[in-house]
């Protein structure tokens, strides 16, 4: 084994993952052992075997107190196999199903149906002729009916929905907010009768013990010996419309599914390099013109023309006098210029000491004078 | 570990298997045992990639501007053939063409592989890590593992004056009289007596010697030898500047290297000292034959420092270093703060015990701004420009003042002008 190799060897690896993957095991087993002891603890809505605030295990357990099966089922097909004719049957949830599944469970033929919060399409179904009127808030309200059910629980808290029954002048209904019950009793046909309910509350076990709420649940879910509660599964729900995805052949979905397997090996192909990314100190990087620069960027923002003609003339003054040979001297300079050239004297002295330029255009025309009379006195 | 392209393909001709044979989580699943098995066994059989051994050679020392090749060896002592690749990983800067090389060893066999660079920095350029990817006899998975070579090769300054050298050392020739042309007479040391001829100066007839003689005979002189030069280069923060792309630094060590060159040919000693708040380099005392291997292997690793150079103990150093009256070529910058507060109140003390030149690198790009015309932003830059020539003029003529010899040229005519300044200083016999 050569000594040059950087990577760490097998057992450096296994030494180095020991303390994760034992962390890792600790977290899984502490998981698996929670979820094992608490299995019993369904954390759903309205479910008889959920002990949350919002389930309904204790309902379900004074229900079986009472003599009554209860019988959760999870499919529409399950529920019809299970319904007798002396069986209650509580749909929960009955938006969630589809009118195929709401058609099996009323040719079901239970003796009664228990309907919590049915919109007009689960109605039209399962209670034709009740319909359903605004809102009435969560409230608790009186019975105020004939229903002995209702009469001898008392106040219960089925604030919810509202009915119209109208057009179904033989039903009974409960529990009034604002002239509209929030429970009714669709008349018995052929002994089938439905209770159509406004609200979850006195099913759950949150509020069992509120008002009359446990005795109103007793009374309509225990009417009959045998109860089916029905509680539609994950893979039953989605039947509202078929998606894209569902009218693709398997073959497409179980080959996207390898599609993204392939996906995933790709990035690990590009991901992994050969060997890190070489870093190197850089050197200073500074232009050496750079003050330069930037005093010539002051000037210009100051309009410092002052200053930038004074520079141009010295400049200019500096390379006569070399090139003639000049005193540097004003009076000597100005005299060898006009000497050489054609210029008069006032208008040399204007040039090399004259009064400051007003504008940057004045700048730029001094600028190009100064050239031309350099030039002019290097050609004579 | 690493995967291969060829996995990918594979996973992705899965996707026929599952979507048109088995569409169903079985496929899937069978699809995906095939694959991972396919990879185990790639993993497993790949040869070894940390038992490999290497071994390098090559140059050591490279010209900045110029290639160097650097060969590595790879040798392959286990019992599986080794197929894949190999990168060899150096910085950036050293220009590396192709670090990534195909590899095919055979068990117990070994391969060359040549790597070619070519350096953009001067200083030492480190080979980082070899790391070797083994793909297994299916193609679809590879070991991968580094190790790490050592090797250093040494950018040294580019010397890109040598050019010049030629017609330097013919005109250090002339002032010797051993050319062709035969002007001799320059210099201070007494070289042989000849026969006048018309022309000569009559001051060096050599009157004792004519008595002697038939004719009369004139001394002849030749310029001093032995004399000592010390070349500074200050490494302070002006010298970082860049000029075109090639920092003040560079420059000066071009200058450097032909003032040496041509030096060490005209029979003077050179040392060298490079200084900014301490000494960063020095040569003392190189051997004749083998001065500039020296002088460059010292500069080699020379880069600017960001302080301000230190203009006390720099004197204190150079007097310390020169015994005897020297030739000090100081090579800095000609800004007017830095002079003025760095080293022009420390130079009458060189001045007076030594011949000092200062030599600063002028940058070309301020006499093209101060030409610059047309607009008010142009006058404006070439007002700004005008302004720094002229402190550059009055530095220098203060500098001139001071008993001082100022050279200031663009990067490109530094060397030549300083070598000429040194060779019309040695015709003046003033060393």
């Amino acid at each position: 084994m050569s000594d040059t190799a950087l990577g760490p060897t097998t057992e450096q690896v296994w030494r180095r993952m020991r303390a994760p993957l034992a962390l890792f095991a600790l977290v899984l087993i502490v998981v698996s052992a929670l979820v094992l002891i608490r299995g019993d603890r369904h954390e759903g809505r309205l479910d008889p075997r959920s002990t949350h605030p919002q389930g309904s295990k204790a309902l379900a357990q004074l229900l079986r107190a009472r003599g009554v099966e209860v019988h959760p089922v999870r499919s529409a097909a399950e529920a019809a196999r299970a319904i007798r004719p002396d069986s209650t049957l509580v749909v929960p949830f009955p938006n969630l199903l589809a009118d195929a599944q709401l058609r099996t469970l009323a040719a079901a033929g239970p003796a009664r149906t228990v309907l919590v919060r049915p919109g007009e399409a689960a109605l039209a179904i399962l209670a034709p002729g009740v319909h359903t009127a605004p809102d009435a808030g969560r409230r608790t309200l009186q019975p105020r009916c004939a229903l002995p059910a209702a009469t001898r629980a008392g106040d219960a808290d089925t604030g919810g929905v509202r009915f119209d029954t109208d057009l179904l002048p033989d039903a009974t209904g409960c529990y009034l907010y604002a002239g509209r019950p929030t429970l009714v009793l669709t008349p018995p046909r052929a002994s089938h009768d439905t209770v159509v309910l406004g609200s979850a509350g006195p099913l759950v076990n949150d509020r069992l013990d509120d008002n009359g709420n446990a005795a109103l649940a007793l009374n309509l879910l225990g009417a009959h010996p045998h109860l089916v509660w029905y509680l539609p599964g994950a893979d039953e729900l989605p039947p509202a419309d078929d998606s894209l995805w569902d009218l693709l052949p398997a073959g497409w979905r179980w080959g996207a599914a390898q599609l993204a397997v392939a996906a995933v090996l790709l990035a690990l192909w590009r991901a992994r390099r050969l060997g890190p990314v070489v870093t190197e100190p850089l050197p200073v990087v500074v232009r050496a013109a750079e003050t330069v620069e930037g005093r010539a960027r002051l000037y210009r923002r100051a309009r410092a023309r002052d200053t930038a003609a004074e520079l141009l003339r010295a400049a200019a003054r500096e390379q006569l006098a070399r090139v003639l040979g000049a005193d540097p001297s004003e009076a000597a300079l100005i005299a060898s210029i006009t000497a050489r050239t054609d210029h008069t004297t006032a208008h040399v002295h204007a040039l090399l000491y004259g009064a400051n330029p007003e504008s940057d255009e004045a700048l730029v025309t001094l600028s190009d004078e100064l050239d031309a009379l350099i030039r002019q006195v290097r050609t004579t | 570990m690493a995967l291969t392209g060829r996995a990918v393909l594979a996973a992705a001709l899965g996707v026929l298997v599952v979507g048109l044979l088995l569409p169903s989580l079985i496929g899937l699943a069978v699809v995906e045992g095939a694959l991972l098995l396919g990879i185990l066994a790639d993993l497993l059989l790949a040869a070894g990639v940390r038992g490999l051994t290497f071994d390098r050679s090559g140059d050591t020392a490279v010209r900045l501007g110029e290639p160097a090749e650097v060969t590595l060896t790879v040798t392959n002592p286990g019992t599986r053939p080794l197929r894949g690749r190999l990168r060899d990983a150096w910085p950036p800067s050293t220009g590396t063409a192709t670090q990534r090389h195909e590899l095919s060893i055979p068990a117990g066999e070994r391969r060359r592989l040549t790597i070619t660079m070519t350096p953009t920095r001067r200083g030492d350029r480190n080979a980082h890590r070899v790391t070797v990817r083994s793909v297994g006899p299916l193609g679809l998975a590879a070991r991968q593992g580094s190790h790490h070579v050592p090797w250093r090769v040494r950018v040294l300054p580019g010397f890109p004056s040598r050019r010049l050298l030629p017609s330097k050392l013919e005109r250090l020739r002339e002032l010797d009289g051993r050319s062709a042309l035969l002007t001799r007479g320059a210099g201070t040391e007494f070289d042989t007596l000849r026969e006048y001829v018309p022309g000569d100066d009559a001051k060096s007839i050599d009157w004792r010697a004519s008595a002697r003689n038939q004719g009369v005979v004139v001394r002849t002189w030749r310029p001093e030898r032995d004399r000592h030069i010390l070349v500074v280069l200050d490494t302070g923060r002006t010298s970082a500047g860049r000029i075109g792309d090639i920092p003040r630094l560079d420059a000066a060590m071009d200058a450097t290297l032909l003032l040496t060159a041509v030096a060490n040919h005209a029979g003077d000693r050179v040392d060298l000292l490079a200084y900014d708040r301490r000494v960063r380099a020095e040569v003392r005392r190189a051997p004749r034959n083998g001065i500039l291997p020296a002088f460059v292997q010292a500069m080699a690793t020379l880069e600017p420092e960001l302080v301000e150079p230190d203009a006390r103990t720099l004197t204190a150093e150079i007097l310390r270093r020169t015994p005897r009256r020297s030739l000090v070529v100081l090579i800095t910058g000609l800004e007017r703060e830095a002079v003025q507060e760095g080293i022009l109140p420390v130079l009458p003390q060189l001045a007076a015990r030594h011949e000092v030149i200062v030599a600063a690198v002028a940058d070309p790009a301020i006499t093209t701004m101060a030409a610059r015309r047309g607009d008010a932003t142009a006058v404006y830059e070439a007002a700004a420009a005008e302004r720094e020539l002229a402190e550059r003029r009055a530095t220098a003529a203060e500098l001139r003042r001071k008993n001082v010899t100022v050279v200031d040229a663009p990067p490109g005519e530094l060397a030549s002008a300083l070598t000429d300044t040194y060779l019309a200083l040695k015709l003046a016999g003033r060393l």
